[in-house]
């Protein structure tokens, strides 16, 4: 694979204190004074926003007002988009994921991803989910594979669905249950970070009200940052929110006072309709 | 921008607010009632009151519609949540002024009696707050609720004054007892008022500043 096109202005050029060892255990990953271009494009604006352990934080806003290229930056995906340029510093449990010494797969296996729609590899259900603990090498024998597979297959939630098909391909299973099998796939490598980019937007509301039960059962054991455009699910999922605009973090809270009592004028138009 | 829900609190409002003059109406007419003696006018109060249930059912129907089809959040959760709360108040009043007229009727079958002053002027501390609660609502205003919630505390005073001198007149007028005891109860109903408008500025301050400030002084207290 090509280099990626991205030149990080990071650690050296940020204020002092953004090297300030991390104070609150809470705080699983920290952004701070993030930017990102694309090109010309900057699409994200000093932005600095925790993830917390054990909870789900909600990324909301309009179209465009840089929520996806936040969460791409907490695994480093916007490396793979030419043109893409990050500065300032995100921390995963103090450590630089743009440091020196953090290894790009290691970061990914660490900080997993789900995305808006369904990626199921073209494999069979059970080979869907052993692939990452095969590559990272977290089995060294078959029945550990079995078991990684069936745990995780569990906590998404899929498991008595397909534990009589597990070689049938992934692809062969409905919309919501490739989402459910793309999440046991992430979780499978025991990641401690879960990013999800809109992970029920292609969903019927059957499917999303099951993936909304699997982020709640979750949330205990990862921390957790999905983007949405659903508000509602915004509300019902999250323990935090926030808002962005334009390539700027408007507002950031407990999501039981964003959605009673925001402070800021345009995160109130925007959860209420009046714009976005 | 102009939301679909513009239209659903508007009509949320318009209906609260013309339930809101009912509810200053009958209030009215209840008094009347009373101060004049006329036992017709007692009568109708109970018929206006089944348009204030009415209007009731109405705005409970249109708001069980709101969350379920628009699932407001913010701002507008607290005025659909306002609504419903001061709706119930205002059936509250219309219950308090029939039994006003119920009294009224009965005193105007019974020889005439003087009011105490302190009744005439207690009905119109409910009066008044009343409708400045509904003002308050009907513009949103925190500074206008907050002189409402202010006046309760001499509307409460004016009750027992009303009480006191009903029980002196009792000692001396025992043979007007059951009109004396009916003067106590109107007073008992006005001071409701005054509580229910309370209530009503209570939440036109939740709308406004989504501050929840009711029990506020006593709850500060049991701290």
């Amino acid at each position: 694979m090509a280099e990626p096109s991205v030149v990080r202005e990071i650690a050296s050029e940020q204020p002092e204190e953004r090297h300030a060892p991390q104070s609150n255990p809470a705080v699983k990953m920290r952004a701070r004074g993030v930017n990102v271009y694309y090109g010309d494009n900057h699409a994200l604006q000093d932005v600095s926003l925790d993830i917390t352990r054990d909870e789900v934080t909600a990324l909301i806003g309009p179209s465009g007002c840089g929520k996806s290229t936040l969460l791409r930056c907490f695994n480093r995906m916007n490396d793979a988009i030419p043109g893409a340029r990050v500065t300032g510093e995100i921390l995963l449990d103090d450590q630089p994921i743009h440091g020196g010494d953090m290894d790009v797969e290691q970061l990914r296996a660490r900080v997993g991803m789900v995305f808006q729609k369904a990626n199921p590899f073209p494999k069979a259900i059970f080979d869907n989910v052993a692939y990452g603990p095969r590559i990272h090498g977290l089995a060294r024998k078959r029945s550990d594979l079995d078991e990684i597979v069936e745990r995780s297959l569990t906590r998404a939630g899929l498991w008595d669905e397909v534990k009589d098909r597990l070689e049938e391909p992934g692809n062969a299973l409905s919309g919501g249950q490739q989402q459910r099998l793309c999440i046991a796939r992430a979780i499978a490598v025991d990641p401690e970070v879960v990013l999800m980019d809109e992970p029920c937007s292609a969903l019927d509301p059957i499917a999303t009200a099951r993936i909304e039960e699997l982020i709640y059962e979750l949330r205990g054991q990862y921390a957790i940052a999905i983007v949405t455009h659903n508000m509602q699910q915004a509300a019902r999922v999250s323990q935090r929110t926030a808002f962005f605009h334009l390539g700027l973090l408007i507002e950031q809270g407990p999501t039981e006072e964003i959605f009673t009592n925001p402070r800021e004028q345009r995160t109130s138009d925007y959860i209420t309709g009046r714009y976005g | 921008m102009s939301r679909a829900f513009d239209s659903v609190l508007e009509g949320l409002r318009g209906n609260l607010l013309r339930m809101g003059g009912r509810a200053e109406a009958i209030l009215d007419k209840s008094l009347r009632a009373l101060w004049e003696r006329d036992a017709r006018l007692a009568q109708e109060v109970a018929d206006d009151d089944v348009e204030i249930d009415r209007l009731e059912v109405a705005i409970d129907e249109a708001v069980l519609k709101a969350l379920a089809l628009q699932a407001p959040v913010a701002e507008d959760l607290r005025e659909v949540l306002a609504v419903k709360m001061i709706a119930t108040d205002l059936e509250r009043v219309g219950d308090l002024a029939r039994n006003i007229a119920k009294s009224a009727a009965r005193s105007a079958a019974n020889p005439p009696l003087p009011f105490p002053a302190a009744l005439t002027s207690l009905a119109r501390s409910a009066q008044r707050v009343l409708r400045r609660s509904l003002d308050a609502f009907s513009r949103t205003d925190a500074e206008l609720a907050r002189a409402v919630l202010a006046e309760d505390d001499a509307i409460d005073r004016a009750q027992d004054e009303v009480v006191q001198t009903m029980l002196r007149a009792l000692e001396r007028q025992p043979g007007a007892a059951s009109q004396e005891v009916d003067l106590i109860m109107v007073a008992k109903h006005l001071e409701r008022v005054g509580d229910h408008a309370t209530n009503i500025a209570e939440d036109v301050v939740l709308v406004a500043e989504a501050r929840n400030i009711k029990h506020a002084a006593k709850l500060a207290r049991s701290r």
